[in-house]
């Protein structure tokens, strides 16, 4: 132990700034600049804009409730019944009030047409409808959409919960500038004490949506507006006419929507609470999806952005760039580094592996520390997360990019996501056939 | 002249036959229902069924049983079959030659009514009863069934009772059969359900689908249609082009080809042409066409209808008279509930068991209790009861109690005294009661039968009960 130390103290003797840059490009390079350098001044830039901003703000918000519009609230669904009857006991309590309720039951097999028919029968819910058969999740959000009749449309996940003035919080950014034709909440990770996975997933929620999603939305390459919470102008999304089928339809939907030449914004104020899989198996399935998804959809379906085409925007071609590059070309350049690493520094391996984990920790801490000053009112306390820092270096750095890897190859050489049972068989041919 | 007319009118429409006398009402002549009294039997002629139903209803429907047990025989060449007139008539021939076939008929009724002891009912509930179980006994009928029949308001029909109420008001023979069952009269097995109006109780509905919203039965079902290749979801009418009958995709623009593979109809909505509103799971509303409300079916009165067997006990009321029913006794001041006494009897015996001492049970019957009441009134009925009853308590203790075992029997509890106590008091209180009907009532000639149990605790309640009125017929 007291070898491997002197050995370590006597390495970072040796380092030069050139030769950490030669040894340390990786995450100099991606994380420092990227992830830290660059968000940084964004936070601060969006901050300022916000202070400045603050009696637009004030005034889209006298002007949403002045206008009052209908707003149609989608919950597309399979089985998700039990949490019916919380989510809507919820809505309630919303500070807008002019909300119509339609839930839509995917081919349940459970009690849950049972519960949505009492809910609409007691006037809870404004439509319950009922397939027999399952379509998948675009064709459930499709058939609520069809009988919505507001003129805004929120997307919510039955199994979410949201702060009582998230609905207003959202629908904010539409007053606020007329061009924005979608709008994306904040998720945080509800059941995040349940298991280290979850801590870890609720620590992954604010930086990539808490604090990521601000700085892309400032830099108006914001990219993916959740299901489990998300507006959109009913006239917008009838022209791009609706969900496509998925899975990742929630990026498909937002990539359509900023083609049409809308602005997609990120309301960070207006707050959603979700549970995240609890266990590292469940999450690996889950991030499979994901992960697919984004090869699917940005390299396949929307690759179209990345052309110099008639219909070409600068800001959709960085949306889609910067999410290709740090993601998929991001993730095979670290093996590269891997192997650099291991084949020409190869005495140093150790080292470097230390520094490595070292540097990505402090940045952790540094991030979550000072970040924490940019976000708005949290449910979560800070403090129960300090401890678990350490361990994001592994699952962001490798669990997650192993997991990301294996969707990545499966997808771009398997096409795999076509096979998803997430999807009914029926939609998934279709879907291949037409290489979407 | 006009005398004349008349006469020769009923003397054509009355037929003497092996004895008997047969009023013969042909189609649609004015014979009042009072006429029926003074013949053996009737004879109707069938071919306008309005007529013949409300012929046979006014008499069946009549108080007298001069008239209501009346033998009714329906004369109709065809054998249209009408299940309700055939329960209400006796029978049918085919024409005047075949009243022979009638004759037996006509005997055994006379003689069964010769039977029967007519009271006056102290209720209207006993008289209905009084009427049906008359009827029963006449025609050698055990039965009380219900028919299914649309001139019913509750749909259905039991044609001896329900012939005495007007549609509106028959929920009333629903009502009279359960207080003879509860009497003993008639016992019951399941016939079926009905739903009736809650505000009138009629059957007469008509179920409707309607919106949720407004409550309008003006809609119409769509089949909602999915898209497979772009998963668009939307009724079948967003399909529909203006050019020929087939499906295009309004968000791809693809034609529909083949159910379950490019498409598939995963449910139905419902569109309300009156409100717009778009729903799946439409409400069923009943709309009365009596009174015509219109509510939803979760409204409507669930009614049990039963179908009724006359029991020895109901038969024998037939015969010795039905005066009362229980709950028209139990309304008599100063009594208890027969169950009750029975009770208190029980714990009286438990009591014996751990203490010494001597309890009896007394009871008072009035043998000739259908003579008495045949020539009461039911006012005056009641009044006699209310007077016995009060002689009876002002000569027992107060921690004694009284009850009506029937309307011809009081019973009453005499606690913590000897036998031979009992039996004094007893003799007392009959005399007391000769005398209070001397002075109360001119000539009417009560006679009372007494009996005293001394109470052994080594029996039961039901033995020393049963023992009690067994010397009573
Ligand atoms: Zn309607
Ligand atoms: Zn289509
Ligand atoms: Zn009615």
């Amino acid at each position: 132990m007291d070898e491997l130390l002197d050995n370590y103290i006597r390495f970072l003797a040796t380092l030069t700034p050139a030769y950490f840059v030669e040894l340390f490009w990786f995450y100099f390079v991606f994380e420092f600049v990227r992830y830290f350098l660059l968000e940084f001044v964004v936070l601060n830039l969006a901050k300022i804009k916000s202070i400045f901003n603050k009696s637009n703000k004030e005034d889209a918000r006298r002007r949403l409730f002045m206008e009052n519009p209908l707003v149609s609230i989608l919950i597309p669904g399979k089985n998700e019944g039990k949490h019916l009857y919380k989510l809507v006991n919820s809505l309630g309590e919303q500070t807008y009030k002019n909300i119509e309720i339609i839930v839509v039951c995917d081919g349940s097999d459970d009690d849950t047409p049972i519960i949505g028919r009492s809910l609409e029968k007691a006037g809870l819910i404004d439509l319950f409808i009922r397939n027999e058969v399952r379509g998948g999740k675009a064709s459930a959000a499709n058939t609520a959409l069809r009988f919505a009749k507001g003129k805004y449309i929120i997307h919510l996940d039955a199994d979410c919960s949201y702060d009582n003035d998230a609905m207003e919080k959202i629908l904010i950014p539409f007053f606020e500038d007329e061009r924005v034709g979608g709008v994306g909440g904040n998720v945080s990770v509800r059941n995040y004490k349940e298991s280290l996975v979850t801590t870890l997933q609720g620590i992954e929620y604010y930086n990539t949506i808490t604090t990521g999603r601000t700085v892309t939305s400032y830099l108006g390459i914001y990219r993916i507006i959740s299901g489990a919470f998300g507006a959109f102008r009913a006239d917008v999304i009838h022209q791009i006419k609706g969900w496509d089928i998925g899975p990742g339809l929630d990026g498909d939907i937002t990539v359509k929507i900023r083609k049409k030449g809308y602005k997609i914004r990120f309301a960070q104020d207006a707050n959603c609470l979700t549970s995240v899989p609890n266990t590292f198996r469940k999450l690996i399935k889950q991030r499979l999806r994901w992960d697919k998804s984004l090869v699917r959809f940005r390299m396949r379906k929307h690759k179209d952005v990345l052309m110099p085409t008639a219909s070409f925007k600068l800001l959709d071609f960085f949306s889609a760039f910067e999410n290709i590059t740090y993601n998929v070309i991001l993730n095979f350049k670290w093996y590269v580094y891997l192997l650099i690493m291991l084949t020409f520094y190869r005495p140093l391996f150790l080292n470097i592996f230390i520094t490595n984990i070292l540097l990505y920790t402090t940045t952790n801490f540094v991030k979550f520390i000072v970040y924490s000053l940019y976000r708005e009112k949290a449910h979560n306390s800070m403090s129960y997360f300090l401890i678990y820092l350490p361990c994001m270096v592994f699952y962001f750095g490798i669990y997650l990019r192993v997991v990301r890897t294996i969707a990545y190859i499966q997808e771009l050489f398997f096409k795999k996501s076509y096979q998803d049972p997430w999807n009914p068989r029926k939609t998934s041919v279709h879907a291949k056939h037409l290489g979407i | 002249m006009k005398q004349i007319a008349e006469h020769k009118d009923n003397a054509e429409s009355v037929i003497k036959h092996a004895g008997f006398s047969f009023l013969y009402i042909r189609n649609l002549s004015p014979i009042p229902v009072e006429e029926v009294q003074y013949h053996s039997a009737v004879i109707i002629e069938v071919k306008n069924y309005d007529f013949v139903r409300l012929m046979v209803s006014s008499i069946r429907a009549n108080h007298s049983p001069d008239i209501y047990l009346k033998p009714i025989f329906l004369l109709k060449k065809d054998a249209q079959d009408q299940p309700v007139l055939d329960e209400l008539s006796d029978g049918a021939i085919k024409g005047l030659d075949e009243l022979d076939l009638v004759v037996p008929t006509v005997e055994r009724i006379s003689t069964r009514v010769q039977d029967l002891t007519f009271t006056n009912s102290i209720s209207f509930e006993a008289q209905v009863i009084t009427k049906l179980i008359t009827l029963l006994y006449t025609k050698e009928q055990k039965t009380v069934e219900p028919f299914p029949y649309i001139y019913s308001n509750i749909g259905y029909y039991f044609p001896l009772l329900s012939v005495n109420f007007a549609q509106e008001e028959e929920t009333v023979a629903l009502d009279i059969l359960k207080i003879a069952e509860e009497e003993g009269i008639l016992r019951s097995d399941y016939y079926d359900r009905v739903y009736l109006c809650s505000s009138c109780s009629s059957n007469h509905l008509s179920y409707r689908e309607v919106c949720p919203k407004c409550s309008s039965s003006n809609t119409t079902p769509d089949d909602i249609i999915h898209h497979f290749p772009c998963g668009y979801v939307g009724p079948m009418q967003d399909f529909k082009n203006e050019i020929d009958d087939k499906l295009d995709c309004p968000k791809c623009n693809k034609r529909l080809r083949h159910i379950g593979v490019d498409y598939d109809k995963p449910s139905v909505i419902h569109e309300c042409n009156n409100c717009n509103h778009k729903f799946q799971d439409y409400h069923v509303h009943a709309k009365c066409l009596s009174c015509h409300s219109d509510k939803s079916v979760e409204s409507l009165k669930s009614t049990e209808i039963m179908s009724y067997r006359l029991t020895k006990k109901g038969e024998l009321a037939a015969i010795k008279g039905f005066v009362t029913t229980t709950k028209d006794i139990d309304e008599v001041i100063g009594t208890i509930k027969y169950d009750t006494f029975k009770t208190m009897l029980k714990y009286e015996i438990e009591r014996l068991k751990q203490t010494e001492g001597s309890s009896n049970i007394c009871a008072i019957n009035i043998s000739n209790s259908s003579q008495v009441y045949s020539k009461l009134g039911s006012d005056l009925q009641r009044g006699l009861l209310k007077d016995l009853v009060s002689v009876i308590r002002s000569n027992i203790r107060s921690s004694d109690v009284i009850a009506f075992e029937s309307s011809s029997t009081i019973v009453m509890s005499m606690n913590a005294i000897p036998n031979k106590i009992a039996k004094k008091i007893i003799g007392e209180m009959v005399s007391l009661l000769n005398d209070l009907i001397k002075t109360s009532f001119e000539d009417l000639d009560v006679l009372f039968d007494t009996k005293v149990v001394a109470l052994d605790y080594a029996k039961t309640h039901d033995a020393h009960l049963k023992e009690l009125i067994s010397d009573f017929s």
